[in-house]
């Protein structure tokens, strides 16, 4: 076979796989977002209505609220994962035995499914028997007794708390990866000149690993915006629409309420930010 | 303070720290790893001391968690998305790494765009096409949509590996009269072996641990490990003593797996925007 042809032989059935599961989906829920179908009342979608899914959703407070949960959520996880992170991986950096232990076992949060850590920490927040109930419990004496998950501001704590637990180790690996590479001399160089070690953290090293952290940045900023296991099975949204996060909110009215115009509709609300940030972190991973 | 007294001091600060990380990272881990072995009264008690039972495993199996199935779909179902998803992202991957083609870099983006993509936001056309063709419930619906959902991961990994390799030793191998296909099988894939295992192992993690896809998809024939972890919410209560040996049989696989391709884990995760 000629080289010519052989490339696209090679190529295309990936590239047809590709298209099917992100092109197709996201071209077949905007032909349902346009039309009324209630999967409980009838199995085959109904009539055209034009954008009258987007404006419910925008009248909707569950959906702003909704866009408001998902923007703290975003927020939260991403600034106190990279804070965590980078302290985390500023220790460890050094080496040595037990730096290079303790780096290993960050491997574990990873291996865990997003939907076990959710079944764990409810486990964890347990009114009676949570370990971590009982310890915030005797640290703050206001929450002992506390049922977490009942209230809504410490539910959504909660969850923010477990998704930086999941994530802030496997970050802490690649935060790692980009401090391994700054030139120890410009570290030195610092010391030499009697910067303080705070000093030289932000004036030396954070600027020489601005890549890095950028990508940290916008991969947990994508994590955050899709997360659904761990909310699925921690809250379940709950208290009422305390944990409601855009994505909880399309699978509550795809999949139970079976509004399925509605839920394409809402689909296409995640998507725009979605391509944004994939446009954003192309150029990180094309820079070479 | 001396200078050396000093760094002493921080130096214990530091070791502190890390200690404490280390901590807070296992002892969710620790926690319910310990529960698998609790006799139910024991679950209710906060004490690091109990008696251990390997009662809960044997429950688990039982009627009406079966788990033992569950345990083998979710098997089945990531053994043949890594068989399914592995030759067409290697060939994808050589396609792009050793030719030029066009539109490459739009196809290379959407590739890496079905990562972001929240999943949600798939599943629901996915959810109609299996309904019309009657495979709702089925390894197979599963199977097609995991293959679909680590290809272009894969294709990311594996492009990486197929880059480092010289070019020369392709060039070397056709000067000798071998066709391009007699290349790839006999040098190239043998020197990219590692990040197809690689990479494999990672699809496996992925499809293993899969959640969302396998809750709309499934009812009762199908269902994987993650989803059956709901089978535990009884009437009394959730039975955290079963739950937990359930999530032990998730877990265990997945740690081995992660400890095995800890060498490439950075690369892999941020799809080489991180080396």
């Amino acid at each position: 076979m000629r080289d010519r042809t052989l490339k696209y032989v090679l190529v295309l059935p990936g590239v047809l796989v590709v298209f099917a599961t992100a092109v197709w989906p996201l071209i077949d829920a905007a032909a349902l977002s346009v039309r009324v179908w209630k999967l409980s009342r009838s199995s085959t979608p109904g009539a055209f209505i034009g954008f009258e899914n987007y404006l419910q959703a925008l009248e909707s407070p569950d959906f702003l609220y909704a866009v408001w949960n998902t923007v703290l959520f975003v927020v939260l996880t991403v600034s106190l994962t990279t804070a965590l992170a980078l302290g985390l991986a500023l220790l460890l950096v050094k080496g040595g035995t037990l730096r290079r232990t303790v780096q290993a076992l960050l491997l574990l949060p990873f291996a865990m499914s997003p939907a076990l850590v959710g079944v764990s920490w409810r486990f964890m927040f347990n009114p009676e028997f949570g370990l971590f109930a009982a310890l915030f419990g005797a640290i703050f004496p206001p929450l002992a007794h506390v049922n977490w998950l009942a209230t809504p501001t410490l539910a959504f704590t909660a969850l923010v708390m477990a998704d930086v637990w999941a994530w802030t180790p496997f970050m802490t690996l690649v935060l790692i990866g980009g401090l391994a590479a700054v030139p120890q001399e410009t570290i030195e160089a610092a010391e030499v000149d009697g910067a303080s070690p705070l000093r030289t953290v932000f004036q030396v090293i954070i600027p020489q690993i601005m890549p890095v952290l950028a990508v940290v940045v916008i991969l947990k900023t994508i994590f955050a915006q899709k997360a659904f296991d761990i909310i699925f099975m921690l809250t379940q949204g709950g208290p009422g629409t305390a944990t409601v996060t855009l994505v909880f909110y399309a699978y509550l009215n795809g999949f139970k309420y079976y509004d399925m115009g509605y839920a394409a509709a809402l689909s296409w609300f995640m998507v725009v930010p979605m391509i944004a940030l994939t446009f954003l972190y192309t150029r990180f991973v094309f820079r070479r | 303070m001396s200078p050396r007294a000093k760094k002493r001091f921080w130096n214990g600060v530091q070791v502190a720290l890390i200690l404490f990380a280390a901590f807070l990272v296992l002892l969710p881990i620790v926690w319910i790893g310990m529960a698998a072995f609790k006799r139910h009264v024991d679950v209710f008690r906060l004490s690091f001391l109990f008696t251990p039972t390997l009662e809960n495993f044997a429950r688990i199996m039982e009627s009406p968690f079966l788990i033992h199935e569950k345990l083998f779909n979710s098997m089945i179902v990531a053994l043949c998305t890594v068989a399914f998803a592995l030759p067409l992202a290697t060939c994808a991957a050589y396609g792009f790494s050793r030719f030029r083609l066009r539109g490459e870099r739009i196809m290379l983006v959407m590739i890496l765009a079905t990562q972001f993509v929240p999943a949600v936001v798939i599943v629901l056309p996915f959810f109609l096409m299996f309904r019309d063709l009657g495979l709702l419930d089925t390894r197979f619906a599963l199977v097609v949509v995991y293959t679909a959902i680590v290809m272009p991961f894969a294709t990311w990994m594996i492009k990486g590996f197929v880059d480092g390799i010289p070019l020369e030793t392709e060039e070397a191998a056709m000067v000798d009269g071998a066709t391009r296909l007699q290349v790839i099988r006999k040098v190239v894939l043998p020197m990219a072996a590692p990040g197809i295992v690689t990479a494999g192992i990672f699809s496996f993690i992925i499809a293993w641990n899969e959640f969302l896809f396998a809750l709309i998809l499934t009812r009762r024939d199908a269902v994987t490990l993650p989803v059956g972890l709901q089978l535990f919410n009884a009437e009394e209560g959730v039975l955290w003593h079963l739950l937990a040996a359930a999530g032990l049989f998730i877990m265990a696989p997945m740690i081995a797996l992660a400890l095995a391709v800890q060498k490439h884990f950075v690369k892999g995760m941020t799809m080489g925007a991180v080396k």
